[in-house]
């Protein structure tokens, strides 16, 4: 069977909180997992007191060892598990920003090329 | 009718006259309540009693005594101010013939427009007169015994509390740009304990930021409470030495150590008192080392071996500097170490602060409560009877 690395809510309502599991892909979302990598608290804590930037930052805690070996193995994240992971540098990132724009920009020329031009001419794609 | 007695006149009234001489402020002397079913309607000996100290030497204890504390200890069993002198009693004698005779005027110029402007001419004597007055009016300070309010037990005293003056001068100390005092350092000098010192940093802190926000302080609630209790005041003389608050330097009692220990030694080994701590508790540091000031025993000792005023100072100083300074030290590589555990990316709206932790640490039955994550079939004891969910620790 597939095994996972993905995300189990736990918390109460109107506060998230995530472990970050490894888990056969089929079981339930809370169900046992194999191991508990790590955590993930999706809200936003506000800046500390001490901090110059007075940045907002968000928990996460992870067994980086752990993860790389999982994925080592051929554990499939899950798209929001890639992300975090990547982060640590684990994985190359799943999608980018730049690529995402790309991708729109190319979609939205290829929509333009099938429109026969009829009074303008052809606007040229915005190079991103 | 009964007399009417204006309420700032009530306390002064009460220490001069003598409460054998009779005087009657009906108090309502319920004899039942409405919703009360019992039948009690004769006044019995002891509320009889009870209502005549109330009108008689209990009357002084009604109203606070204007700057100085009111308490039992401070009258004799007739109601009279044991500590008021001759000068005091005649000052109080005056000030009241004075306010009757004003009351007496305000009341006439309400009938009489014309003598408004006598009124005033006496109100402008009155402020010439004040300070005289004042100074006749200063009861002398109080002794132990007038700062008893149970006089049946005499070791309780109320003790006083740090005056206005001296807290601003604290915060004012520890806050100065040019040289800031350090928390023991105002300690010492003031002669205030280091958590009080520390509490009234806070909290100075606090009513700063409040006033600069714009907030309403009860100032008038403070007022009133402070006029009531005994203060130690500040010294603002820089050459006298500040009044002690409180005892700085008390060996604060380890739980470690509440345990009584027969420990033998052999007569030819020092036992010292490092020793001592170490037989209640392998990490418990020797008393000498956990008091607050353990400089100012180093000062004793420099000062009992003989050296100079010029050496000591000097060494005082280098203990000092060496101390701040691994305390820095200690402080900078705590920081560098929490920043190496952790790993910051930053993204657009936020930091993700990662931190590297380990499965292992739910233990073999993956039960343990150091473990990492939300435990598993394990309930979440949130609501439970006894959870502290007040923050105990203040992050500044």
């Amino acid at each position: 069977m597939v095994l996972r690395i993905r995300l189990a809510r736990f918390g109460k309502k109107h506060s998230p909180f995530y472990n970050i599991v490894v888990a056969h892909a089929r079981t339930a979302r809370n169900s046992r997992p194999l191991e508990v990598l790590g955590t993930y608290d999706p809200i936003p804590k506000p800046p500390r007191p001490g901090d110059t930037h007075g940045r907002p930052w968000k928990d996460i805690k992870l067994d980086l060892d752990r993860a790389r070996y999982w994925v080592g193995v051929g554990a499939q994240p899950s798209d929001t598990a890639w992300r975090l992971l990547s982060m640590v540098g684990i994985l190359e990132p799943q999608y980018r920003v730049s690529q995402i724009q790309g991708k729109v920009v190319k979609a939205d020329s290829a929509a333009k090329s099938i429109i026969p031009p009829t009074a303008t001419p052809a606007a040229t794609p915005s190079n991103a | 009718m009964p007399p009417c007695i204006r309420p700032s006149n009530v306390s002064s009234s009460i220490a001069s006259c003598s409460s054998i001489r009779p005087r009657s402020i009906p108090q309502p002397a319920r004899a039942a309540r409405d919703f009360s079913q019992s039948s009690s309607r004769q006044i019995t000996k002891r509320r009889r009693q009870f209502y005549q100290w109330l009108n008689g030497p209990g009357r002084a204890l009604k109203e606070p005594l204007p700057g100085s504390t009111n308490y039992l200890g401070a009258y004799d069993r007739f109601g009279n101010l044991i500590r008021a002198d001759n000068r005091y009693l005649t000052g109080r004698k005056k000030k009241e013939e004075a306010e009757e005779g004003e009351d007496e005027a305000a009341s006439k110029s309400g009938q009489e427009a014309d003598e408004t402007d006598m009124t005033e001419r006496r109100l402008d004597e009155a402020a010439e007169n004040e300070d005289k007055k004042q100074e006749e009016l200063k009861l002398p300070p109080e002794s132990k015994e007038d700062l008893r309010p149970f006089p049946g037990n005499k070791y309780f005293q109320s003790q006083p509390v740090l005056s206005e003056d001296l807290r601003e001068a604290i915060y004012q100390a520890m806050v100065d740009p040019v040289s800031p005092m350090s928390l023991p350092a105002a300690s010492v000098h003031f002669g205030v304990s280091n958590e009080r010192i520390g509490a009234v940093y806070r909290l100075k802190h606090m009513e700063k930021e409040w006033i600069a926000k714009g907030k309403t302080l009860a100032i008038p609630y403070r007022q009133a409470v402070m006029d009531m209790l005994p203060k130690t005041p500040y010294v603002s003389d820089k050459n006298k030495r500040p009044i002690p608050h409180e005892p700085i330097n008390d060996l604060i009692v380890h739980p470690a150590t509440r345990q009584q220990l027969f420990v033998p030694v052999a007569e030819s080994r020092v036992f010292t008192r490092v020793d001592a701590g170490k037989a209640f508790d392998n990490n418990l540091l020797p008393a000498d080392e956990r008091i607050p000031h353990p400089e100012m025993v180093q000062v004793e000792r420099d000062t009992l071996s003989g050296m100079s005023a010029a050496e000591r100072f000097e060494r005082a100083k280098e203990r000092l500097l060496t101390q701040i300074k691994e305390k820095t030290e200690k402080e900078e590589a705590a920081k560098e170490a929490e920043k190496a555990a952790l790993t910051r990316v930053p993204r657009r709206r936020w930091d993700f602060v990662i931190q590297n932790v380990s499965v292992e640490s739910v233990g073999k039955n993956g039960r343990d409560h150091r473990g990492v994550g939300w435990r598993y079939g394990l309930p979440h004891e949130d609501r439970k009877k006894g959870q502290v969910k007040i923050p105990t620790s203040v992050e500044a």
